[in-house]
């Protein structure tokens, strides 16, 4: 059946060619060199310059294979790569985030890298940072070599808390310190200028959720788990800081996004990612960082990207080359870390040290690795979006008052189901 | 009398003009935003003319984007589209409203088919008819489905029914032919028509997004969307540089506008003196 | 009648057959796809109507497809009366004139990724530029793009002020091309202005006036750029779109096959709509 349907839609393009269009001839390839593809989203725009001296490190160690780089902003990326995955077209090598890895890994488009790091001697799992490692396996497999990981810190504005005469965050605070923080700044600050910022949707929910000693899905995940009682506790507390004037309202907040109201100055505390770092480099004041204040427990992100082979390839041996040169090889490594790109997914101790004495703030670096202890791994289904569609649209009715934090849960929890069962 | 003719002649004009000064704003504050600093950018109130004018946007994007190959690439496919696709236009255009021939309303209508389904999901089927043909990752493959635009005909058609049909009767018991008569009747008169679908043709084809997007994976093939595209980063963007990106995209076709605004004037005029 | 076709095969070939090549053979593939469950990655699987059987027990299409028709509604005749006002203000030519036209048309070239940052600005519920300008009559303003009551009427404003230029620029061309001695022998006959405007110059102009509403038509229901930077959908999905849900679809949710289906319908309901109008065309479009 799945033969005969793809047999019809070949026939169908087929008529395409009658139409009497001239075939142009694609170039003759030389054949001393293997050309392989890289796609990457990450990249863009403020590093293409770094991925491009890294891959001429790698050509020049490597002089028989040509790299050639392609970029797209993460919001176009998928697009194109799944248009290019359906025409049989797929770069030799590309980039995912791990909620998308589990899609692509499912549907076969990955190479399973084991049969080709067999043949590779000099190769050692244990470059890696262990668990960003491990989490692009899939049944027994790897489909996958870890390029970068990040975390959720807390970012506070020491200038606001000085100002305001409140006791500075730490990395062991909980969710009370966090509201008492709120409500004394609160009272304090200009209006205009709020407490503290943490978004209300899926990404922060789990991790939320996991504070609060709850699971999202079951082991099985076949049954959505989160509209219990932590699940409760867990969306009272999202939800409490923009009742309480802690957070700011969307109307509050204007055009401008969290990160532009953290670097004017207008957010004291502030739940965001590592990768804000660089933007937050030349603020005009003091600002540092926390490990986030947990519930009942701690629990922080973890998000990793990777570098996968496509399944297609027919270069599989240079295409793991690269991955490899590109995850882990020292200059590579090194090349990130010196144009804070991301935090590379390398075990080595060295390159980190350089990373941990960044002369650009925050001083307090060592929380970026003090919240990989704790990590929540985030549920990844295979209709990842649309399981985060469905949750966020009741999140933000829990939000906006419309509808109870229990109902809004039950009706996640409903949705949510429901597209579990066709998993 | 006269004067109560002056008194409104001066009324609509200031309400054209006062019109006017609201359609510019969005363009003056998208210029005015591109030489700010990030700090001015999202300062609230914001400012209306920077108080600290600079052109760092200007020069990130020039260090960004190779923006001469984007330039390049852009208006050599958008003025050899437009072209053609005017032309094609025109040609169908006069023969929907012109001509006599069997199943001309079902044809019409198959043209007008052609608009009705979204890009997005005849993207991934014209995708694959291009790997067949070939035609992966180059301007020409990029061009080729924007040379014919349904819009363009229907265009034409509207404005050469227009055409007094007296001035072609005669000119076909003079025993002109149909050819003659689209090139030396249909054509001079429907300029104004004509400009006006150059500039929307141009328009469309250098804001093309979607279709360039997926057909495009070379750096040194991007047209200027896709570069500008590739200014937005993953987690934040930096808005005075996209502020400023999108200026430098925008001179091109307003340049085309005023450009054809002459010349549908300068036609307009001299049909004037004729008459 | 002979002679016609052979010159009409002529004239029409040169855009027919790029235009079977190149849109009319991938759209038989998408009906083709909305039989099918296709993610893009793994193989096509035919799956009969079940697509179609789906879409119409789904309340978020006839949700989206109400907020599209919403959407028409307020966009369709205020850009274009306001369009034709401009047309009609700017036909005449005065000091002054050609830099207007260009002002008017100015929001068409800017790209929406800036002008629905502006209008987010413009119309921010607290502080922005409408607000507080009701705010000085004591008129508390509503949280327009932030309460799912304003966020669409916020939408068709933007669209509007944003889309006018280009119904100016269609009506204008059709203006200029009705020959100056019409109105000029009316005018000698005594006629007045308004005779000239409701007996000369707007029955001559429906020729334009009905491709600016056919087109309209066609590419609204289309309407997705400016929902998904305005609002995204929002707020509690009053403003959500049925080429939002599409595109979601096609590419988010690996659900090649259902937007496919949903197209499908999308062009039913277009193509209806359009036969209706050209069927309606004779009773009011003026030919000459």
């Amino acid at each position: 059946m799945q033969r005969n349907a793809r047999k019809k839609f070949t026939a169908l393009i087929g008529i395409a060619l009658m139409t009497g269009i001239t075939v142009v001839a694609a170039p003759a390839q030389a054949a001393k060199k293997t050309t392989i593809t890289y796609f990457s989203f990450s990249a863009s725009p403020d590093h293409i310059k770094t991925l491009n001296s890294i891959v001429a490190a790698f050509e020049k160690k490597n002089p028989t294979i040509n790299v050639k780089v392609e970029n797209a902003a993460y919001a176009d990326y998928f697009t194109k790569l799944k248009t290019r995955i359906a025409a049989n077209q797929a770069p030799d090598t590309f980039e995912l985030d791990y909620q998308d890895f589990v899609t692509y890994a499912d549907a076969g488009a990955l190479l399973n890298l084991g049969t080709v790091s067999a043949k590779d001697k000099s190769f050692n799992k244990n470059i890696y940072y262990g668990k960003a490692y491990d989490v692009f396996a899939q049944n027994g497999k790897q489909y996958g070599l870890p390029s970068s990981y990040s975390t959720v810190v807390l970012f506070y504005n020491k200038d606001l808390f000085n100002a305001a005469g409140v006791a500075l965050p730490n990395s062991s605070w909980d969710w009370s310190d966090e509201a008492a923080a709120d409500k004394a700044l609160a009272a304090k600050l200009p209006s205009g200028t709020y407490a503290d910022f943490q978004p209300v949707q899926f990404w922060e929910f789990y991790k939320v959720l996991g504070q609060a000693g709850g699971q999202f899905l079951s082991a099985n995940k076949k049954t959505a788990l989160f509209n219990k009682q932590p699940g409760i506790n867990a969306l009272n507390w999202l939800v409490s800081k923009q009742t309480n004037g802690w957070k700011p309202t969307p109307a509050q907040m204007g055009t401008m996004d969290d990160g532009a109201m953290f670097a004017a100055g207008k957010l004291a505390m502030w739940h965001s990612g590592i990768w804000e770092f660089d933007a937050m480099k030349n603020v005009p004041f003091k600002w540092d960082i926390a490990v986030e204040p947990g519930g009942v427990t701690p629990g922080n992100h973890f998000f990793a990207n990777d570098v996968s082979v496509s399944s297609k390839t027919k270069n599989a041996d240079a295409a793991w080359k690269w991955a490899k040169f590109l995850t882990s090889d020292a200059s590579s490594v090194k090349l990130m870390i010196d144009s804070s790109w991301e935090i590379p997914a390398t075990s080595a101790k060295a390159p980190l040290a350089a990373y941990l004495n960044s002369p650009n703030p925050p001083a307090n670096r060592q929380a970026v690795f003090d919240a990989l202890k704790n990590p929540v791994v985030p549920p990844v289904i295979r209709q990842q979006s649309q399981m985060q569609d469905a949750v966020n649209a009741w999140l933000s009715k829990a939000l906006d008052g419309s509808v109870s934090v229990t109902d809004a849960l039950n009706g996640a929890a409903s949705d949510v189901n429901a597209i579990l069962a066709k998993e | 009398m006269r004067k109560v003719k002056a008194r409104g002649e001066y009324l609509t004009r200031s309400l054209l003009v006062l019109g006017a000064l609201v359609m510019i704003f969005p363009f003056f504050w998208m210029v005015s935003s591109s030489l700010k600093n990030a700090a001015e950018a999202f300062a609230t109130p914001p400012t209306l003319i920077p108080k600290a004018a600079t052109l760092v946007n200007y020069r990130h994007v020039t260090e960004n984007l190779d923006l001469p190959r984007l330039f390049l690439n852009s208006i050599s496919v958008s003025v050899t589209v437009t072209i053609i696709q005017v032309l094609t236009s025109a040609m169908a255009g006069y023969a929907f409203a012109r001509l006599h021939f069997k199943g001309k309303k079902t044809l019409f209508l198959v043209y007008l088919m052609t608009m009705m389904i979204p890009m997005q999901v005849i993207i991934v089927p014209l995708f694959i008819e291009m790997r067949q043909l070939h035609l992966l990752d180059s301007l020409l493959g990029l061009g080729l489905p924007m040379v014919v635009s349904a819009f363009g005909a229907f265009f034409m058609r509207q404005a050469m029914t227009g055409i007094p049909i007296e001035i072609e009767e005669a000119a076909l018991l003079d025993g002109a032919s149909h050819i003659r008569i689209f090139r030396s009747i249909a054509l001079p008169l429907t300029i104004p028509a004509l400009s006006a679908l150059t500039i929307l043709a141009f328009m469309s084809v250098w804001n093309a997004f979607l279709w360039p997007l997926v057909e495009i994976f070379s750096p040194e093939k991007m047209t200027l969307p896709l570069g500008l595209a590739n200014l937005q980063g993953e987690h934040s963007t930096d808005w005075p540089m996209v502020m400023a990106g999108t200026t430098l995209a925008v001179i091109p076709v307003v340049l085309v506008y005023i450009g054809f605004q002459k010349h549908i004037t300068q036609s307009f005029l001299t049909a004037g003196l004729k008459g | 009648m002979k002679k016609d076709s052979r010159v009409a095969s002529v004239l029409i070939a040169p855009s027919f057959i790029p235009l079977i090549a190149f849109l009319i053979l991938p759209m038989i593939a998408a009906v083709t796809l909305s039989f099918a469950s296709w993610d893009l990655l793994s193989p096509i699987k035919f799956v009969g109507f079940s697509n179609f059987k789906e879409l119409f027990s789904h309340s978020l299409f006839y949700k989206s497809l109400f907020n599209s028709l919403i959407f028409i509604a307020g966009y369709l005749p205020l850009v274009y009366f306001l369009g034709l006002a401009a047309a009609l203000g700017l036909n005449k030519k005065f000091r002054g004139s050609n830099l207007l036209r260009a002002a008017y048309f100015l929001p068409v070239v800017t790209s929406w990724v800036v002008v629905s940052l502006l209008w987010k600005w413009i119309l921010n519920p607290d502080g922005g530029v409408v607000n507080s300008f009701l705010h000085v009559f004591g008129i508390h303003g509503p949280g327009w793009w932030t309460s799912p009551t304003w966020a669409m009427p916020s939408v068709i404003i933007a669209s509007v002020w944003k889309d006018l230029g280009y119904v100016m620029l269609i009506l204008l061309s059709g203006l200029q091309s009705i020959p100056p001695e019409y109105q000029e022998a009316a005018a000698m006959d005594g006629a007045t202005k308004r005779q000239i405007l409701f007996r000369i110059t707007l029955p001559l102009l429906t020729p334009a006036t009905f491709f600016v509403i056919v087109i309209s038509l066609i590419n609204n229901f289309q309407v997705f750029d400016q929902i998904y930077l305005m609002t995204g959908g929002g707020p509690d999905g009053s403003t959500s779109v049925l080429v939002q849900q599409i595109v979601k679809n096609a590419f988010d949710y690996g659900r090649m096959g259902f937007a496919s289906a949903m197209s499908m319908v999308l062009f039913a309901i277009i193509l209806l709509i359009t036969l209706a109008q050209l069927r309606l065309q004779k009773r009011w479009v003026h030919y000459a």
